[in-house]
């Protein structure tokens, strides 16, 4: 089959590598229908994430079509149409019994990698990294699935691919941002981040009743799209803007009752702080540059909530705590629990409160995802989300649909 | 005398010791030290399952190579009494093992008894506070000779770790039936650096099979 492989910093490549096979009796074999870049992928392709090798398959965001199943698969079935979350969750940990499927005890094959990083070892997720699993990712025409009675979601309504792809991470990843966020109704949310996670981070601050959300960016056209769901946006690199200025002058100098951090540890910033940073991550002082954590941390009202969905892996540096400590504000972050809000998020796209798809500008194939690799990391060509057909082929790429494809034709 | 705090709802009774040493005098005590040539390994997992069906996943010695890293068989002897070997990299080395203690649903202790091996240890399957699931416990000793060198020859899993790492399939499978598997996943070419990190990583030791067939 032919797969996007990471072939190391800022490389990857369209291969063609060995088709999965059932490797455990819960494993189930999807033939890959869609599948997208993230934002996370760029933490990988910029060489953030450590532990990975040569070789990898990428990509934690797909669906397609059930092609066989372990022998202990009972929830699933060939020709079954299902998403799948980015995240592996056994169903019957005492983390996943109570929830937390992110922390799932027994889904990471290397779980001692990630135990000597951070403690305890989070789920495995696929096709990201050794430390979190060494799983193969979806960006691939088949992709194997384990704990198949658990993770995938089917899909029994005829919505095309393109509304319900997202609830592969993205639109669960944006929702419980907005739940971590614990805002009350009235409330006014920060969101830092105008990307895929940032919008539905913005829509479900909405959806979970924020009178207001004040949307960060400095991309025009992600700036828009924000307004074009109801934020008020701010340009943190225009001249003369200070986004914690612009906060305050945006909530009556109290601050917003709740921030959210969608950007994570690769932000970007053009200004002193950011050249420390790079100064630091090069000599491998620090790991992440924190510029939106701090800057959330300060902007954050006293008694606020601050919730991220961002992406940390390692030390960060000159973090505020003081501030945190003295405004008494709540922390809340994470890997997103998938297997707690994909059901109920699809049921928000079949009423129609949503169409997740509105975030695509880019519909590609396999062989094209190296270059566009590089296009969603410089940010360029107005990019705010790629979706990947694996089986398009090069030759008709100009057939491609630009809109939504009707999934009957 | 007056009672400091009598108010402790969901307290339950202190015990003033535990098993494996980790509590005395209602004191936290740390694991053995590493001394003369031996060296300890404590550690302990959270199992959704009751003390008695851990137990007997345990004790049944002929089904420890589907859990435990690197045993490729384990033939009961006795009604106490097992032969295990052990094959890793090229080199296999053998021993037989006695059982010391044997409590049903509650604790197995063992030794070597001679082979190529000089190890003993213990497992405890105690309930967990508040019904939360069994709390498994094993203490496990090791002589320095062959058996740790043997283990010491992958690079990525000293004894220590294989117990750590042991005790962690037998969790995964206990609570799913299966132990998580990333080995045989697809992939590209490796290259020269990628299967280095593979071996530094310990990805070389197979994962045990679980339930599957073991591949031979
Ligand atoms: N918690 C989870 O489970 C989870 C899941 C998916 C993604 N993520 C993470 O969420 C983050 C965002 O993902 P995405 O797909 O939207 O990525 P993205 O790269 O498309 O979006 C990031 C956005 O942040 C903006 N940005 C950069 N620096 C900024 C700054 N200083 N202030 C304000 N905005 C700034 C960029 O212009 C960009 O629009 C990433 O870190 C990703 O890894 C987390
Ligand atoms: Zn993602
Ligand atoms: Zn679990």
């Amino acid at each position: 089959m032919k797969a996007v492989c990471w072939m190391g910093k800022s490389k990857v490549e369209t291969l063609s590598v060995p088709d999965p096979t059932l490797l455990n009796p819960h494993d189930a074999i999807i033939k890959v229908t869609k599948t997208a870049i993230c934002g996370s992928d760029l933490h990988l392709y910029d060489g953030f994430i450590p532990t990975m090798e040569s070789g990898d398959i990428l990509g934690h965001e797909f669906m397609g079509i059930v092609e066989e199943v372990g022998k202990d698969v009972t929830n699933l079935k060939r020709g079954d149409r299902v998403v799948v979350p980015f995240t592996i969750a056994c169903g019957n940990c005492a983390f996943c019994k109570k929830q937390v499927w992110a922390a799932c005890d027994n889904t990471n094959a290397n779980a001692h990698l990630m135990e000597a990083a951070y403690g305890y070892s989070g789920s495995g997720l696929f096709g990201y990294s050794h430390m979190m699993g060494g799983y193969a990712g979806g960006q691939a025409q088949y992709v194997r699935v384990p704990f198949a009675n658990v993770g995938p979601l089917r899909i029994e309504s005829d919505l095309p691919d393109e509304k319900v792809l997202f609830l592969s991470d993205i639109f669960p990843t944006g929702y419980m941002a907005a739940e971590n966020a614990q805002i009350q109704p009235g409330d006014t949310v920060a969101v830092w981040g105008c990307g895929p996670v940032g919008q539905f981070a913005i829509a479900s601050a909405f959806m979970l009743g924020a009178a207001r959300v004040i949307a960060i960016d400095r991309l025009p056209e992600r700036l828009e799209m924000a307004r074009s769901i109801g934020a008020i946006t701010v340009d943190y690199s225009e001249q003369d803007v200070d986004v914690l200025t612009a906060l305050k002058d945006l909530t009556a100098g109290t601050g917003p009752d709740s921030c959210i951090d969608a950007v994570g540890l690769e932000a970007h910033s053009a200004e002193l702080q950011g050249v420390y940073d790079a100064v630091k991550t090069t000599l491998m002082m620090e790991t992440d540059r924190p510029i939106v954590l701090r800057q959330a941390i300060q902007a954050v009202r006293k008694g606020g909530t601050l919730s991220v969905p961002g992406v940390y892996g390692g030390l960060l540096d000159k973090v505020p705590f003081g501030a945190a400590f003295g405004k008494g504000i709540t922390m809340k972050m994470g890997q997103t629990n998938m297997h707690k809000y994909m059901k109920p998020l699809l049921e928000r796209i079949e009423q129609g409160q949503i169409d997740p798809s509105y975030i695509i500008s880019h519909r590609i194939t396999l062989e094209q995802a190296p270059e566009m690799y590089k296009i969603w990391r410089d940010k360029k060509d107005n990019v705010t989300k790629i979706v990947i057909d694996p089986w398009a082929s090069a030759f008709n790429q100009e057939q491609l649909p630009t809109e939504p494809e009707d999934r009957s034709a | 005398m007056s009672v400091p705090l009598t108010e402790k709802p969901n307290a339950e009774n202190t015990p003033k010791s535990s098993s494996a040493g980790v509590i005395i005098n209602g004191h936290y005590a740390p694991p053995p030290q590493d001394k003369d040539g031996k060296i300890w390994i404590r550690t302990s997992a959270l199992i959704q399952g009751s003390p008695q069906e851990l137990y007997d996943i345990w004790r049944n010695v002929e089904f420890i190579p589907s859990w435990q890293e690197e045993i490729i068989s384990v033939i009961a002897t006795g009604e106490k009494t097992s032969h295990w070997a052990m094959k890793s990299g090229d080199k296999t080395i053998e021993w037989d093992s006695e059982v010391l203690a044997d409590e049903p649903g509650k604790r197995i202790a063992w030794r070597s008894i001679g082979g190529e091996s000089e190890n003993a240890g213990e497992v405890i399957f105690e309930p967990a506070p508040s019904g939360r699931g069994t709390i498994a416990t094993v203490l496990q000793e090791f002589r320095m000779g062959k058996l740790a060198s043997a283990w010491e020859t992958f690079v990525g899993r000293n004894p220590k770790q294989a117990v750590i790492e042991n005790l962690r399939h037998f969790k995964a499978f206990a609570e799913t039936g299966e132990i998580p598997r990333a080995q045989g996943s697809s992939h590209g070419d490796r290259g020269v650096i990628g299967g280095m990190k593979e071996s530094v990583y310990g990805e070389k030791i197979p994962t045990p099979p679980g339930p599957n067939q073991p591949v031979s």
